[in-house]
């Protein structure tokens, strides 16, 4: 238990700290928050524009104008958790690994990936979160639909499994780039692959759209992360029917294993640590 | 039983070999060309508890590279090495409790926030209870005289002061062992003295076991009754400091003073002239031709004051390294 | 004039060489870049399959037709690439904060110039360079194209790409010029970049915004820097609606000249006054 208490009292350590130190460069902090909600805002300005011109995205996929909302809120719910927690460090990684500044971190007698993950906490990308839980409740008013208790329940579960993967698949790339010499590539590669989840994955479709989607789905698991939750909250879960419980559940095995392959990733890049000569 | 066995320890780095020009660049989009550089070519060491050691060395001599090992920050190439039992690269939790790494040329404290938030997050990592804890970072930074600036953000602190902060957090979890890597580099003669009488008084207090690497002598004369002189990644001395002269001194210098204030014209057939500046003179000499030539002197001049010194220590040392060097390309 | 010729060579030179070196990052990035498009692509068909599905007639969307929406976005790939100059006005702001900027009022070279320069070379190599991975996009992609546009609109799109690059130029550098007025401009900056993001028409064609809205959004040069090319090209603006386009970008152009020139002379001019 006092383990676990420990890493408890370390992460409020750093939450407390960033904080702390966002508060002393007020200005930056602020201006990210408005650049942060300013690109939330610009999409959801793109798919209200979208929505004008026609009522439903595919058809018979489904996803209307207030479910394509809701799509939107668990995206931006689970994007901005990723952004707040692990952004930061995905992107000095490579750095910190390149340039030696993984010295101290090492010999701390704790979990090395814990303390290299959370030790920066980006509270500007948090007003999103509330952007998204505000979209969401009003998506679910314009529907007129109140989903049932398991639902209820799962969804969190389901943001915290997507927040994981999107976190695991971050720190595969940022870890991996240590073999790669520079940064740039892996990092950004991320984002490509998040942005293929900027819509429903039943907009894959067709002799191309197939194979994608199930690439995106099996092999990386990009696609279920919003869609699963998403789906989760508009339908009732319905036991007898596969479809409804396929993907959920194949969605917690894929949490699992992206984690395994962050953790497997990162050991590998901290022991070829060369740590730069002082 | 040696808290510190060091083994034949080895490491080396495979570097990218960068080549100036726009062809070569070219020629590096198809082929990359590598070359070896070997921090550390096989060292061997025994350290007993409570020792307080030196590491003397030029710079890229590998006394970083080594201490980087025994930390557990990299993985050695050849060779073994336990510190209290531990193997240092296996990162075991047990081990990163009981030791820890300074250094220098790099901070470990949170930049923009005061010193005291990185205790505390020090404090929650090595899982220190709260009351030891307090009471350790009072006496720490009274000893050290920085109890009034633990509100300060680390940025706004001048580097004596950081790396006075540096310390405090390296030793808030009490560790059996502390490897210290040029901590008084680039500080102030006062900043300098301070750390060592402190670090000197903590080891007695204490009888925690130090390696401190550095390349200014002053630390080294102060605080450590062994020297280990590092060069080319090998041991070339381990021993006391005095040793050294012994062992390395090749020449001695001869001063003297004449009573008639004329300094013979021939001076040099005794040997190098250092400098004449009447009545003084300076003289180097090979040791083993220090009686003839004193007795020659004694008897050739009026003298009216004469020593016989060892040089400066720096020299003999700096000696050594060059030595070392250039056996290395030879 | 030769000197000069020599400093250009040089400048190319160097930034040839300091790009090599990041050869994996390159190749992969560019290509990387296109990404995007793909999710476009399917987007954009579920769209019109629901406008079908829907019971409309309509094949074409605020004027474009679903393959002229894919050729649009690969079209502002290209815009993109000659009007953002990343780093431009940040840097220039900082240039001034840290003091940098005054060897350019001490010595002979005009600022302006110089930096047009750079970047222009800059633009150069890394085009050059990035020739292959783009051709091969556009190669994959011939599909969404209804061939090459008449001369007269060719000559019109390439016109618009040069002015893209000189429009996008002269509004970074004006921006970072407020630099010697105000110290942090970093937050003006980055709401340019957001606002410039959403009205260049990097995210969709400006044709499907509401009239109000595109009336806004053509009053103002920045879809001069993304839209405007790729519209040409496809057709969409042409004749008078063509030639008048091209004559106001060419003021605005103009606009932002004098803009950039009156920033520099007077900010150099207060920023000297506090003794930099």
């Amino acid at each position: 238990m006092t383990a676990f208490l420990s890493y408890l009292r370390v992460l409020a350590t750093f939450a407390r700290n960033s904080f702390v130190r966002d508060m002393t460069f007020r200005g930056n902090f602020l201006i990210e928050a408005v650049t942060s909600l300013g690109w939330a805002s610009m999409n959801l300005a793109f798919y209200v524009l979208i929505f004008r011109y026609t009522p439903m995205i595919g058809a018979g996929t489904g996803w209307g104008r207030y479910e394509f909302f809701l799509f939107f809120a668990t995206g931006l719910l689970i994007s901005s958790l990723v952004q707040t927690f692990f952004m930061t460090n995905a992107d000095e990684l490579s750095d910190l690994i390149r340039l030696g500044g993984l010295d101290f971190i090492l010999l701390k007698p704790m979990d090395t990936q814990f303390l290299v993950s959370l030790k920066r906490i980006d509270w500007s990308s948090l007003p999103n979160f509330a952007v998204g839980a505000a979209l969401l409740a009003y998506a679910l008013v314009e529907l007129h639909y109140a989903p049932g208790p398991t639902e209820i329940l799962l969804y969190p579960l389901y943001l915290a499994c997507g927040v994981v993967i999107y976190y695991s698949l971050m720190m595969t790339m940022a870890a991996a780039t240590v073999w790669m010499g520079r940064n740039l590539t892996l990092l950004d590669f991320w984002f490509y692959l998040t942005n293929f989840n900027r819509f429903p994955m039943e907009i894959y479709g067709g002799p191309y759209g197939l194979p994608l989607r199930w690439l995106l789905t099996f092999i990386i698991p990009v696609l279920v992360v919003v869609n699963v939750p998403a789906e989760i909250l508009l339908r009732p879960l319905r036991p007898e029917m596969p479809r409804d419980w396929l993907l959920p559940a194949f969605t917690l095995l894929a949490t699992a294993a992206s984690l395994a392959l962050s953790r497997w990733t990162f050991q590998r890049a901290i022991a070829s640590y060369r740590s730069a000569s002082s | 039983m040696p808290l510190i066995e060091i083994e034949h320890l080895a490491k080396s780095y495979r570097v990218i070999q960068k080549k100036e020009g726009l062809g070569a660049s070219i020629r590096g989009l198809f082929r990359r060309e590598y070359r070896t550089v070997q921090a550390v070519r096989g060292i061997d060491l025994t350290v007993e508890a409570g020792e307080f050691v030196a590491f003397l060395g030029p710079n890229g001599a590998g006394k970083t590279t080594t201490l980087k090992l025994l930390s557990g920050v990299l993985t050695p190439s050849g060779g073994t090495a336990r510190v209290m039992g531990h193997v240092p690269w296996k990162r075991e939790n047990p081990y990163r409790r009981r030791f820890a790494l300074v250094m220098g040329q790099k901070n470990q404290l949170w930049w923009d926030l005061p010193a005291a938030e990185s205790f505390r997050l020090h404090q929650h990592i090595y899982r220190i209870e709260p009351r030891q804890f307090q009471q350790t970072c009072d006496e720490l930074t009274d000893l050290l005289g920085v109890g009034h600036l633990l509100g300060r953000p680390v940025r706004e602190l001048s580097l004596g002061e950081r790396m006075k902060m540096e310390l405090i957090a390296a030793l808030l979890h009490s560790p059996d062992v502390l490897f210290l890597d040029e901590p008084t580099i680039g500080l102030d003669v006062v900043a300098q003295h301070t750390i060592q009488t402190f670090l000197k008084h903590y080891q007695q207090v204490r009888n925690v076991t130090i390696l401190l690497s550095s390349h200014y002598m002053k630390d080294v004369a102060a605080l450590c009754g062994r020297v280990v002189i590092i060069a080319q990644g090998r041991i070339v001395y381990d021993g006391s400091l005095a040793g050294i002269r012994d062992r390395f001194a090749a020449e001695k210098i001869i001063s003297l003073a004449v009573a008639d204030g004329r300094i013979p014209p021939d001076l040099d057939r005794y040997g190098e002239v250092l400098s004449i500046e009447p009545p003084r003179a300076k003289l180097r000499v090979p040791r083993g031709a220090v009686p003839e030539v004193l007795a020659r002197l004694l008897e050739s001049c009026p003298i009216e004051d004469i020593t016989v010194e060892d040089p400066p220590l720096e020299e003999v040392i700096a000696a050594v390294f060059a030595q070392s060097e250039s056996k290395d390309e030879g | 004039m030769t000197a000069r010729l020599a400093l250009w060579w040089t400048v190319l030179r160097i930034s040839l060489s300091e790009r090599l070196i990041y050869r994996a990052d390159f190749a992969l990035g560019t290509l990387m870049r296109f990404l995007p498009v793909v999710t476009q692509i399917f987007l954009w068909w579920a769209v019109f399959e629901g406008v079908a599905a829907s019971g409309a007639a309509a094949q074409k969307i605020a004027g474009y037709s679903y393959r002229d929406f894919i050729a649009y976005y690969l079209l502002t790939y290209i815009g993109r690439a000659l009007s953002s100059m990343p780093g431009l006005a940040s840097g220039l702001a900082r240039d001034i904060r840290d003091g940098t900027v005054k060897k350019y009022l001490i010595q002979p070279i005009d600022m302006l110039g110089f930096l047009l320069l750079t970047r222009l070379a800059h633009k150069l190599v890394f085009y050059t360079m990035a020739l292959l991975p783009f051709a091969l996009v556009f190669y994959l992609c011939r599909g969404f194209f209804s061939g090459w546009p008449d001369a007269v609109t060719l000559l019109a799109f390439l016109a618009s790409l040069v002015m893209a690059f000189l429009l996008g130029f002269l509004i970074e550098a004006t921006l970072g010029m407020i630099g010697f007025w105000f110290l942090e401009v970093s937050s003006l900056l980055f709401v340019f970049m957001l606002i410039s993001f959403f009205c260049s028409g990097h995210m969709f064609p400006l044709d499907i915004l509401p009239e109000f809205w595109q009336a806004v959004l053509r009053a103002i040069p920045l879809q001069y820097l993304a839209y405007f090319p790729a519209a040409v090209f496809l057709g969409k603006i042409a004749g008078a609606e063509l030639a008048w386009g091209l004559a106001i970008e060419a003021a605005w152009i103009v606009f932002f000249l004098a803009a950039a020139r009156a920033a520099f002379h007077f900010g150099a001019r207060h920023y000297s006054a506090y003794g930099g």
